[in-house]
């Protein structure tokens, strides 16, 4: 019964945590709105959380320099099981306009698996729900499959 | 056992520690010798006290034992006297219970030291000092002995003369002690003038008909000689020198014991000797004096970054608590405040040990220096935070039963008088329980968590029998905690009835009828009662609790409470993600832990900073303007 | 066989009612409907009003790391002495005129019976080593700080009236404070109560960390502060002793100051024409609704308006505002009450 109910319950509460790996600031802002009364992801449970260790989704925004790669490869690691790692905007993705750079370690992928790539630059608040909702199916999935 | 051995049993318990010190003296080369004479002269202290518990405590005998049978004749007590009631008993057995368990920490805590031998000397000077103050009946006797403590206690704080500050404190207790002393002996000698006679049965039974000049300024000086033993304020800044420098054992000692010194003469100065705490000035001054240490003391703790400066506050702030509960003069606040008394000397002697063992082991008690050591000394920090909790007041430890009986004297006391000073008092109580929680989540959080320090890696757990020393007062914290009305009923309640009864006192030395006799208004041996207006009990508390606890665990474990993974951690793109946790120091240095509150009490703080210079000149003076202010008290209010 | 039966009484408090079920479903909910109306009060739909049990589930299906800088035992052991202390002062709180256990503690007694969830929090977060953490937990004490001071006063105010009403001098006892009301009348009707009431209503966002109040757990500034580096169940136990935290804060409340509805709810089911058996379990039934809707009227009063309308303190800040206005109105509380106003 208790499995099934936290099955359950890990699609309906996805928590997130944002990470800027070098990114513009673009589409961090356009995460925020996604949050605030006119999207109202709340209503699917999404929230935001001020630490790694209580994050289901990992959104990452920016093209991973290579500063930040450590970083961010060290924060997505406190990220306790099942997690989601969701790229928003292009950069995570292949570096848009930043690819070729000496200082750009991206795409994120060369490092770990990436459940949803959110694309645009940057994507509009709808894609970024619809992004988040699919990365929720995945966490369930995931849940499933734990012992 | 007769009346007639028991009798002895008070002075074979003084002499069997002074005797120890000079066997040791002797014999002390020899390790195993110095150890089990200091193990056994205090063990057989602790026996005798054990054994009166019976007959002093629940038949409320009065042992009265004159020295050479020097028995009092033609009405006046001519030779020297061991009075013990339930209050001395009391005491006795807190004191040599204490000294036992902190004999047997300094066998393993004190093995790394040079001159051991003179230290079992020393430390036995002292109990044995200490034993015969609060059993003796015989006003100069109190002096010698408060001389023979005093000085030893000097003598062991600067022991470890190694260490920075250890002579500069020595000094500092040795010019204020000094004048606490002189102070009790002025004081016994204006009373000898007056009365002719230094028995205190007898003292007690003439002062309160002969309440003159003179008895006021014996009882200044009195008054102010007790409170430097207890360290009350304005003399807190010496047992901060004192506690930092001094070994743990001996910090034990001082804290628990030697202000309980302090505190046990008061009661027999205002109870006994005068009489006087029917008087609305007397309690004033006590209640007054003990709620100024609590507050003050407990915020001066709050500002220390050492681990045994920041106990030696809250032992002052403690026993501001005593004394604020003794003051009341109700039976309820007497009964509450020998409570706390006996919980503040276990639950501050095991926090002293752990500091000792942290000290031990680190070498540092500097709070700055030291950090996460749960995971090096995990039996410590267990047995500290047991302590901790208990000095906070965290029910069901044993500081929470005395501190709750506390408020509830002081409240009563407000309602009963309608004076709404009294409630001012529990105010001040109740948020000084929970300031010394906020300086003991200081404590644990930069000793006992947080990041372990480079230097300290290679710390190990202490020894058992220092552990085992800890355990002891660990236990008797949570046993005293979860049964309050049993240690109420046969320790403090005979021990509160006691001073109630100062005729039977009066008359088991000085022979039956002398009181009624001598006196004028004879006391009456009212029974007193003990009426509670609270409810508490801990048992049924913890039972609930751990029945809650159990079913919590228990769902938690049925719902996955343990770790779980997904375990595909053989994937090669995860390798990078091991990467482990970077260790940052903590951001939050110990002064600055409490920055929310010290903000708001910033003048306060830079106040009391100016105001605690630390040169011993200052602490002088405020001691001769502290025997001038009880004097003029004395004189023009009393 | 009567032993039985009372144990089996006993057990059923602590686990069914007023202790963990109830606790858990009223908690959980009142968080809930909280997070429901300040959504609403900002125009957006809000989440479910179960979305704190999904949050609950959810945490316990995930993993628990246990970071490096760790003591293991403490830091899994402290949310579970938080809760459990949680719950059984749930049990000394009397709904009306049912009260589980009244002779084990009074209000002093719960007065310290708090701060065990409190230093649960802080116990937990000074175990997990982080720096965040101990940022968060030094708040957390400065908070506790902060409310104690203007509870006690408030806790004295009351322990006063009621005393000298009865003729007891003082009643430190909750159940017969309750039935003290439920006699004369609820003390939110006497004016001398009426600013403790008030700054009570102050304390509750204060001792259950809500907005603005929430410095301690900041989660913009210093990650959650002494839940940084908690993940999984023993999160999700902290996340469900924070809406616990709410329940038992509001339903002292409505002991303290609303016992007289309970009478109320009496008469009515006299009116009604019920009696014996059937109107005792009537009268229970509606005790419990009663005080599940005053919670929620207070859940909306104390955190979700104060939530939506307001932004965080600074910790310094909260500290004077609680030493000064709350406190303020709770000693005019407690002179008007000891001159028997």
């Amino acid at each position: 019964m208790f499995k099934k109910l936290i099955k359950e319950s890990t699609g309906k509460s996805p928590w997130l945590f944002h990470i800027n790996a070098g990114s513009c600031n673009g589409c961090d802002i356009e995460l925020v709105s996604v949050l605030t009364p006119r999207y109202d992801a709340e209503r699917l449970g999404f929230q935001l959380t001020g630490s790694p260790r209580h994050a289901d989704i990992v959104v990452v925004t920016g093209p991973v320099t290579a500063q930040s790669l450590d970083r961010v490869l060290r924060t997505i690691s406190q990220v306790p099981e099942p997690r989601c790692i969701v790229t928003m905007g292009s950069c995570p993705q292949s570096g848009n306009v930043f690819r070729g750079s000496y200082a750009i370690a991206g795409p994120l992928s060369k490092y770990v698996h990436v459940d949803v790539d959110v694309a645009g630059c940057t994507p509009k608040p709808e894609a970024v729900i619809d992004g988040l909702v699919l990365a929720t199916k995945i966490l369930e999935e995931k849940r499933g499959q734990m012992k | 056992m007769n009346m007639l051995s028991l009798q002895h049993f008070p002075i074979y318990s003084v002499m069997v520690l002074f005797l120890g010190a000079f066997l040791v003296v002797i014999f002390g080369r020899n390790k195993v010798l110095r150890h089990s004479i200091a193990l056994l002269a205090t063990c057989a202290s602790m026996l005798f006290m054990m054994a009166l518990i019976k007959p002093v405590m629940l038949d409320g005998e009065i042992i009265a034992y004159w020295m050479g049978s020097r028995v009092p004749a033609g009405g006046y007590a001519i030779g020297i006297a061991m009075e013990v009631d339930a209050m001395s008993l009391f005491f006795g057995v807190l004191i040599s219970t204490a000294v036992f368990v902190a004999c047997i920490y300094s066998i393993q805590y004190m093995s790394h030291d040079d001159n051991v031998p003179q230290y079992y000397t020393l430390f036995l000077m002292l109990a044995g000092g200490v034993m015969g103050m609060v059993l003796t009946g015989d006003l100069f006797n109190m002096f010698i002995m408060v001389e023979i403590l005093t000085f030893a206690a000097v003598a062991l704080t600067a022991f470890r003369n190694t260490v920075t500050g250890a002579l500069e404190a020595a000094f500092k207790y040795l010019v204020v002690g000094s004048i606490g002393s002189t102070c009790i002996l002025a004081g016994t000698i204006v009373l000898y003038a007056q009365m002719h006679t230094l028995n205190l049965a007898q003292l007690s039974a003439l002062i309160p008909d002969h309440f003159t000049t003179a008895t006021k300024l014996a009882f200044a000086l009195l008054y102010i000689g007790f409170s430097t033993k207890a360290f009350l304020v304005p003399f807190h800044p010496l047992a901060a020198d004192a506690h930092g420098a001094a070994p743990a054992s001996i910090s034990l000692i001082i804290s628990g014991v030697l202000t309980k010194c302090g505190i046990y003469g008061i009661i027999r100065l205002t109870y006994f000797l005068f009489q006087s705490m029917n008087l609305g000035t007397t309690q004033f001054l006590l209640v007054f004096v003990g709620s100024v240490s609590m507050f003050v003391c407990v915020t001066m703790a709050l500002a220390q970054h050492d681990f045994k400066r920041l106990l030696a506050f809250h032992s002052i702030s403690q026993i501001g608590y005593v004394l604020t509960a003794v003051g009341l003069s109700t039976a309820l606040g007497l009964s509450a405040g020998v409570y706390h008394a006996m919980n503040h000397t276990i639950f501050k002697g095991l926090l002293f040990l752990a500091a000792g063992a942290v000290l031990h082991e680190t070498g540092t008690t500097d709070l700055g220096k030291l950090g996460g050591l749960s995971k090096k000394m995990p039996h410590t920090t267990v047995l500290f935070l047991i302590g901790a909790a208990a000095i906070s007041g965290i029910p069901p430890f044993n500081g929470f039963a005395s501190k709750w009986m506390i408020y509830q004297a002081t409240y009563q006391k407000a309602v009963e008088s309608g004076n709404i000073g009294f409630l001012l008092v529990t105010i001040v109580a109740l948020v000084t329980s929970t300031l010394t929680l906020a300086s003991f989540v200081k404590v644990t959080q930069s000793v006992f968590f947080g990041q372990l320090p480079k230097e300290l890696e290679h710390v190990k757990e202490v020894p058992f029998g220092m552990r085992f020393a800890m355990g002891i007062l660990a236990f008797l914290c949570i046993a005293t905690g979860l049964f309050p009305e049993q240690v109420t009923r046969y320790l403090t309640e005979p021990a509160a009835t006691a001073v109630f009864h100062v005729g039977a006192y009066i008359n088991a030395a000085m022979g039956s009828g002398y009181a009624e006799s001598a006196m004028l208004n004879p006391p009456l041996a009212a029974e007193p009662a003990f009426i509670e207006s609270g409810i508490w009990s801990p048992v049924s508390w913890l039972c609930l609790l751990m029945i809650a606890l159990l079913a919590i665990t228990v769902v938690a474990l049925s719902g996955k409470y343990d770790k779980v993974s997904l375990g595909d951690v053989s994937d090669t793109k995860y390798q990078l993600f091991y990467g482990g946790e970077a260790n940052f120091a903590s951001l939050v240095g110990s002064d600055d832990m409490f920055w929310g509150f010290k903000y708001n009490w910033r003048h306060y703080f830079s106040f009391m900073h100016e105001l605690h210079s630390g040169v011993v000149n200052d602490y002088a003076l405020w001691a001769v303007v502290a025997l001038a202010l009880a004097i003029l008290y004395a004189f023009i209010v009393m | 066989m009567t032993l039985i039966l009372e144990a089996l009484r006993y057990l059923v408090y602590v686990l069914i009612f007023p202790g963990f079920l109830f606790c858990f479903l009223t908690g959980l909910l009142l968080c809930g409907i909280d997070r429901k109306l300040v959504a609403r009060m900002q125009k957006r739909v809000g989440p479910p009003i179960l979305q704190p049990f999904y949050d609950f589930f959810k945490l316990c299906g995930k993993e628990t790391i246990i970071p490096a800088a760790a003591s293991k035992t403490t830091f899994l052991l402290a949310p579970l002495v938080g809760l459990a202390a949680l719950v059984v002062i749930q049990l000394f709180i009397p709904v009306f005129r049912f009260s589980a256990f009244s002779n084990v503690a009074d209000i002093i007694v719960i007065l310290y019976l708090l701060l065990i969830p409190a230093l649960s929090v802080i116990l937990g977060g000074a175990a997990s080593g982080s720096p965040y953490a101990g940022v968060g937990l030094s708040r957390e004490m400065v908070t506790i700080l902060s409310c104690e001071l203007p509870l006690v006063l408030v806790l004295l105010a009351v322990a006063k009236t009621v005393g000298q009403a009865l003729g007891l001098g003082l009643c430190f006892s909750l159940t017969k404070i309750v039935e003290y009301q439920m006699e004369y009348g609820s003390l939110i009707l006497k004016l001398s109560m009426l600013p403790a009431a008030a700054a009570f209503l102050l304390i509750i966002p204060g001792e259950t960390g809500s907005h603005p109040f929430d410095a301690a757990e900041a989660e913009t500034e210093i990650c959650e502060g002494p839940l940084a580096e908690y993940s999984g169940a023993p999160l999700g136990v902290y996340k469900l002793s924070h809406a616990i935290k709410i329940l038992t804060m509001t339903s002292l409340f409505v002991a303290l100051f609303f016992g007289g509805v309970g009478r109320g709810l009496e008469n009515l089911v006299m009116m009604l024409g019920v009696s014996g058996g059937l109107a005792g379990a009537l009268i229970f039934l509606l005790e419990i609704l009663v005080l599940f809707l005053f919670c929620v009227v207070l859940t909306f009063l104390c955190i979700s308006v104060v939530h939506a309308v307001t932004a965080r303190l600074r910790i310094e800040q909260l500290f004077k505002y609680y030493w000064t206005v709350v406190t303020g109105l709770a000693l005019i509380s407690l002179v008007l009450a000891w001159y028997g106003l």
